[in-house]
């Protein structure tokens, strides 16, 4: 059982690593070199592919109704969720972008708006 | 609007989530159910002014966390002595 979840720890890196480097890599390669200049050793995500796999995370939880979810939403106020919700999804995000947020600052992420500007201000968001 | 003390439930919640996450996939997801419904349940049943029972609960939770915690040691050593058995029994077939 232990040796399973191993393993669908290491197979599931690989495609994480995969469909976030594809676009990047092929920016650098084919894209305008003024663009491959300025992400060049900049290891930040783009702002749009962060939205899309906060929102994703989103509404994959049990309790919210997808067709709620935008990138503006209160997980309280506009989700129905409660505190305890809260946490489960600022938990769910650090799993998805690899990162553990410290209490002080989880306590303040209520929002998709928070979550997505704590991540792409993160340095080590992966 | 959070109290302090709301914020050390929420925080002693984190702490068991976290400790859920290092176990097997249906472990975890027993442990997760086990321990959501447990704050679920102390959320509605415990009047929220009952500032001197809800510190009891949370002195509570952080011991048995604590042993949780300690018990992932224990766990970890089986793996680790399950997984050397496995290895050598693929040395021995391979």
């Amino acid at each position: 059982m232990a040796l399973r979840a191993a393993m669908l720890r290491h197979l599931r890196l690989p495609v994480q690593t995969l469909t976030l480097n594809r676009p990047i890599h092929q920016s650098w390669f084919f894209g305008n070199p003024t663009r491959s200049m300025s992400s060049h050793g900049d290891d930040h995500l783009d702002r749009e592919e962060v939205i899309e796999r906060v929102l994703s995370v989103v509404k994959d939880f049990p309790k919210v109704d997808p067709s709620k979810v935008t990138p503006d939403v209160h997980f309280q106020n506009d989700l129905g969720l409660d505190s305890l919700d809260t946490v489960e999804i600022v938990m769910a995000l650090e799993e998805e972008f690899k990162l553990e947020i410290p209490d002080k600052e989880a306590d303040k992420i209520d929002s998709c708006p928070l979550a997505i500007d704590y991540i792409i201000n993160h340095p080590m968001a992966g | 609007m959070v109290t302090g003390l709301q914020k050390q439930v929420l925080g002693l919640y984190r702490g068991f989530m976290r400790a859920a996450r290092g176990k097997a996939p249906e472990e975890r997801r027993r442990m997760e159910a086990i321990v959501s419904a447990e704050f679920r349940r102390n959320a509605a049943a415990v009047e929220r002014k009952n500032f001197m029972y809800i510190e009891y609960l949370l002195r509570r939770g952080a011991r048995q966390l604590d042993q949780l915690k300690s018990a992932d040691t224990v766990a970890l050593s089986t793996f680790t002595l399950h997984r050397s058995h496995s290895s050598s029994d693929d040395a021995s077939s391979g």
